[in-house]
Formats: C-alpha cells, structure tokens, sequence
C-alpha cells in the first residue's frame, strides 16, 4: 500500500473511532435526555389526561429497560428515580380510571 | 433455700423477658442528635466506622426532593446500600462531595477514596465519625442560634426560617435534577380528629409539595391522592408509617401535636 492509501486508511479508521465515540455518548445522553422529559410531568400529574399518562408509562417502561443494562451503580440511582416517577403516573391513572368508573 | 432460689430464678427471668420484650423507653434525642441518620451497610466491613449523616446540615441547603428524589437516596436508613465505589463515581453523597462542586465560596469536600493518607483519613471522619463532635456540635447551636425556636425536635422551625428568608433550600441540582414544571399547590385540607376535644388536622399541601415534589409521598407513603383514601392512626403514625416516615425523625416530632392539630375550635 502506497502513503496515500495508508493516508487514506488513516483517516477513514479516524473517521469510524470519532462516530463510534459520538454516538455512544449521543446514546448516553439520550436516555438520559428522555429520562427527564419523561419524569419531568411528575408536577403534573393530577393535570394529566389519562392517554397522556398512558404514555409516560410506557416511556418510563421502555427506559427501564435501557437503564437495566447500565453501570450498577447508575442503574440504581435511575432505577430508583424511574420507579418513583412509574408509580406516581400509574398511580394517578388507577385514582382517574375509578373515578372514572363511580361516574 | 430452694424456694428462695428458684424464686430469685424466676424473678431474674422475668426481669430479663420484660427487659427485652419492651426494651428501654427511648432516649429522647438532643437537639443536635435529631435527625441524625446512623448508616452502615458496608463501612464496618471496610474497617471504617459506619457514617453520620446529619440532616440539619444538609436541609439548610437542600429541600427533600434534591436528596431523595434527584439523588435518589431512600427514606430509610441503610435502605439505599450506598457503596464507596457509587460515591466515588459521583452519585450519591459523590453527586456534591466530590472535592469539585462549589458551594458559595467552599469547596465541598471529597467523599470517599480508594487510597488515602494519614492526612486525608482526617477527611474520611468527617462521614465516618469515631465519636461525637465538639466541634459540629458547636457548629449546630451557632447555627440554630440564628434560626426560629421550636420546642420539640432539633429546636428550629425550619418552615419559618425559610419563611423569614433565613435558609434558602435549592431544589435544582444542574446535571442532576430534571427541569420540572411548577409545581400547581394543592389547596390545604382538613381532615377529622378521632380523638374528642382535638382539634381537627389542617394538612397543608404547600408546606409539602415544595419540599417533597409529589412522587416522595404519593403512593410509597400515601396510597391516596383523595382525601379519605388513607385512612390511618396515630398509633400507626408513631410506628413510623405514613406521617411518622419524617416526623419524628427529621421533621418535627409528633409530640408536637398542634403543629398538625391546628384546626381553630
């Protein structure tokens, strides 16, 4: 191989270390991003409508099971945070679906 | 001789049965223990002696939520099994000791190390305490000096002192919390005494809901979000559940009974 080709090569396995490295701290960041947008209606809760609530559980499910396969000790903090923030929303959407129902 | 023998038996067992079934009374706390949260998971097992953590520090500074929601500290003692290793990687106590966070014009310190020196185990003892702490127990009575008298708990009406302007909780971590949307306050509401003559409960969502968030209480402590829903009792409160999972032992003792009770006959 000739210095432009190992040039090349050079700047193309550059390349691929550099995109590699962007997306997963893209991808750390994006849990966590979605993380707090999901908790962050937690201050809402009793305003939201139960389709709304409805949705964050499913987020708050999806999260779990990226944060299930992080680091011990972020998987126990996000854990933890993630199972407050669940509880509230399912809890809220029970309290509406009986309130719902005794109308 | 027998007789008396066999009575001195049966006093001694006696004695020792009621001894261990209903214990001691309980000390009551000094203002400076109150809230102080005695933890050791694994500190012993590291030949450290087990940390202790004092609320009045840290509540100063911090509302509820921070610690127990943001950082994700459990409302119990031990209950988190917080290792070196997690603080080290900067969560937990590692999310401000980490010997980088500011604090007005302070560096807070460093939590926990792999290594460390004869100089820098003066640093460990500070969480890990050996023995009680003149110093810090100075530090609390010139603190406390300064805020509102209570009667009961760590002597300081933290509710007031924040009122007055004199502590200024943070409720927002950066890098930590998430941005959360103001907090619509709940009106307060009433709620009966069962106990003739007693002065019906006055529950205020505000005084909660600004420190706590609504995910600490809502449905671990309290499975209703209706009024009515929980329905409890004083001797359930003074077992530690619902109300008694803080009062009594950080926020103020239940003995205080017209800080809740404080409907206007």
């Amino acid at each position: 191989m000739d210095s432009k080709g190992r040039l090349k090569l050079f700047i193309l396995s550059g390349c691929l270390c550099l995109f590699i490295i962007l997306q997963s701290a893209y991808g750390e960041d994006a849990w966590r991003t979605d993380f707090n947008s999901t908790c962050a209606q937690s201050n809402d809760a009793m305003a939201l409508s139960m389709a709304e609530l409805k949705m964050l559980i499913e987020q708050c499910d999806r999260l779990q099971k990226i944060i299930e396969v992080q680091d011990e000790t972020v998987r126990k903090v996000y854990l933890k945070r993630l199972q407050l923030c669940k509880n509230l929303y399912v809890f809220v959407l029970e309290s509406k679906m009986q309130e719902q129902k005794q109308k | 001789m027998r007789k008396i023998i066999f009575m001195a038996l049966v006093l001694m067992i006696g004695t020792g049965i009621a001894w261990s079934a209903q214990g001691m009374k309980k000390k009551k706390p000094l203002p400076y223990e109150f809230g102080s949260v005695t933890i050791n998971n694994y500190s012993q097992q590291a030949g450290m002696p087990p940390v202790v953590f004092d609320h009045w520090i840290h509540r100063q500074y911090y509302t509820c939520r921070v610690c127990h929601v943001d950082i994700g500290f459990g409302m119990t003692a031990g209950s988190t099994k917080v290792r070196a290793a997690d603080n080290m990687k900067g969560y937990f106590c590692g999310t401000c000791h980490n010997g980088k966070t500011m604090h007005g014009k302070n560096r807070i310190f460093d939590s926990c190390a792999r290594e460390y020196s004869r100089e820098e185990y003066k640093r460990c003892v500070q969480c890990h305490a050996l023995e009680r702490s003149a110093a810090k127990e100075d530090d609390f009575y010139r603190f406390s000096e300064r805020m509102p008298n209570e009667k009961f708990g760590n002597g300081i009406n933290w509710e007031l002192a924040e009122e007055k302007g004199l502590i200024k909780p943070v409720d927002y971590l950066e890098g930590v919390s998430g941005k959360k949307a103001n907090l619509k306050v709940t009106s307060d509401f009433a709620l009966k005494a069962k106990v003739e003559g007693m002065p019906d409960i006055i529950f205020s969502h505000k005084k909660h809901t600004v420190w706590n968030g609504c995910e600490l209480c809502h449905p671990d402590i309290f499975i209703g979000v209706k009024k009515g829903t929980t329905r409890y009792s004083m001797v359930e409160l003074f077992e530690g559940k619902y109300c008694g999972v803080c009062h009594d032992k950080v926020a103020f003792p239940q003995t205080d009974c017209q800080r809740c009770h404080s409907k206007p006959v």
